[in-house]
């Protein structure tokens, strides 16, 4: 096992003129079983962080701790040096500030638009909502798609189509920061290129935490790298750096042979 | 051999249910061929001067139901709700079998419990002549359809996909907010067949609504008035089969009640098919 104090030095936090998101010291515990271990890491005001590493090195927990979908953690997490705990109006108005896309697309039972709006709240939002989606939509790479269907049932679309409609859902929130849990696993090329496309314009505005167990959309698409395994962060860095010259033995031994072992 | 059985069966209810038709119809034919389908409409039930208006029964069973529903399905809804959202996940199993018994329990021990503290109370608290009213019918139907829309109110919910709630949830839309726009609407299905089977049930309960109804022969006045005793088909069958000699006109025309609740009950069937709301 890597000790508490060696930890600390790797997993430094890289500084950045301007942080959007900062986690300090995370721990998550679940019956009694540790997931996450003193995570510490920053995200930047915009550009895609690709979190990576093998399975089960608690990536997803991660996000949900983010969105406070997952509360027993303990430590910090800040998002624009507001705490997330003491955010203003509780949890479900933190959640308005961070959009997520999960592996799985999930579309509400009903139709497209309704699906893109679902989430809009607010007076102002409501009655903008149209121009909303529509924009949500044309950022997610898909009006083109569906302008001329929008009443037609969410679920007569395809895999792919309907991973673009929940990201434009996700958007639609105008979101602070937007969490992606592996958003093009089960998709075909085509579909994963036009999430690609979509995901590197996003990120000119927003940030993005993208966990992807693919190294090369990873490499293709992240700023910079954070590498996980078995709880614990092992080594953040930006992308050429972490692809090119990693510092830790566990992350050539994982970009080499894809797996890892903290022991 | 199995198929056999299998087939046998499945003619055999079929031929049950048939033949029920057949035989209700055959019994209650004097009295159509007598005196047409008015009398479905008249309001006078007197037995021994062949006045047989089956009005203030209709309307009995019609208004106790509707009103037993109306009380019965957001209170059997929202008790579903809160087993599933609030009631910690160790206690769930023991509410639910505790509303599996009450769903379980005689009729008649409902009816007897009516009697015993309904009509008293009614009696008590609205300052009413007799408590054997139609509310005291509706109130103790609601109680008796309750856990039957609560269990299956509750399958009908859990059946709402995890990935659809976490989704609701990461879109910052608050607790009511889900329930509102993601479990109610997609658990919408079951909840329309448990409304439709408790109907079923609550149309054709006797005993009970016969202990507590006040069995009067009459329209309420005015008509939506709960307060004032009223009969039912059930109990009016309950209470006047014994009487009857069979083959008479007042045994036909009860006969033709029993054949009014069964079309009511197919109808009931029919509207719970899923596809006639497709």
């Amino acid at each position: 096992m890597i000790s508490n104090s060696r930890l600390s030095n790797i997993t430094a936090p890289v500084q950045h003129p301007t942080t959007a998101l900062q986690i300090d010291q995370l721990k998550l515990s679940i019956q009694g079983q540790p997931i996450l271990h003193e995570i510490s890491l920053s995200l930047p005001t915009s550009g895609i962080t690709a979190l990576i590493g093998p399975s089960g090195a608690g990536k997803s927990s991660l996000l949900h701790c983010i969105n406070l979908l997952q509360q027993a953690w303990q430590g910090e997490i800040t998002l624009h040096q507001k705490s997330i705990r003491q955010w203003p109006g509780g949890d479900e108005k933190l959640r308005r500030h961070i959009g997520l896309v999960a592996q799985k697309p999930t579309v509400f039972p009903t139709t497209i638009y309704r699906n893109v709006v679902f989430g809009i709240d607010g007076f102002w939002q409501r009655r903008n909502a149209h121009a909303i989606a529509e924009q949500a939509l044309r950022q997610a790479a898909l009006w083109g798609e569906v302008k001329d269907r929008l009443h037609a049932p969410a679920a007569s679309l395809s895999l792919g189509q309907q991973q673009r409609l929940c990201l434009a859902r996700a958007l639609a929130i105008k979101p602070k920061l937007l969490l992606l849990d592996e958003p093009t696993a089960s998709l075909d090329p085509k579909s994963k290129q036009l999430i690609e496309q979509a995901l590197s314009q996003l990120a000119s505005h927003i940030p993005l935490l993208l966990v992807s167990h693919n190294l090369e959309q990873a490499q293709r698409l992240g700023e910079q790298v954070i590498f996980m395994c078995e709880g614990k962060v092992i080594e953040q860095a930006d992308c050429d750096t972490f692809f090119n010259h990693p510092q830790r033995v566990e992350s050539k031994e994982f970009l080499r042979w894809a797996v890892c072992e903290c022991d | 051999m199995l198929r056999l059985f299998i087939h046998s069966s499945a003619w055999l209810s079929f031929s049950g249910l048939l033949l029920l038709s057949g035989f209700l119809l055959y019994a209650s034919w004097p009295i159509f061929s007598e005196q047409g389908l008015y009398f479905i409409a008249e309001s006078e039930w007197y037995p021994y001067e062949d006045l047989f208006g089956m009005l203030p029964a209709l309307f009995g069973s019609l208004l106790s139901v509707g009103v037993a529903l109306l009380i019965a399905l957001p209170l059997g809804v929202a008790a579903a709700l809160f087993n599933i959202e609030i009631v910690p996940s160790c206690l769930q199993p023991w509410l639910r079998l505790l509303m599996e018994l009450m769903a379980g329990i005689p009729s008649v021990v409902y009816g007897l419990m009516g009697l015993w503290l309904l009509v008293p109370f009614l009696e008590q608290q609205l300052d009413l002549l007799t408590g054997r009213t139609l509310l005291a019918a509706a109130l103790l139907l609601s109680v008796m359809v309750l856990p039957t829309i609560m269990v299956l109110s509750e399958d009908a919910l859990r059946k709402v996909a995890d990935d659809q709630r976490q989704r609701a949830n990461a879109l910052g839309l608050s607790w009511w907010a889900v329930v509102q726009r993601i479990l109610l609407p997609q658990a919408w299905p079951g909840i329309r067949l448990a409304t439709l089977l408790s109907l079923g049930r609550a149309m054709g309960e006797t005993v009970a609504v016969m202990l507590v109804i006040g069995s009067i022969d009459r329209l309420p006045e005015p008509l939506y008035n709960l307060l004032q005793p009223a009969q039912s088909l059930t109990s009016r069958i309950g209470r006047e089969m014994g009487e009857a000699s069979v083959g008479s006109p007042h045994w036909s025309a009860l006969m033709s009640s029993g054949l009014l609740l069964m079309l009511m009950s197919v109808a009931v069937v029919l509207l719970s098919q899923r596809r006639w709301f497709k």
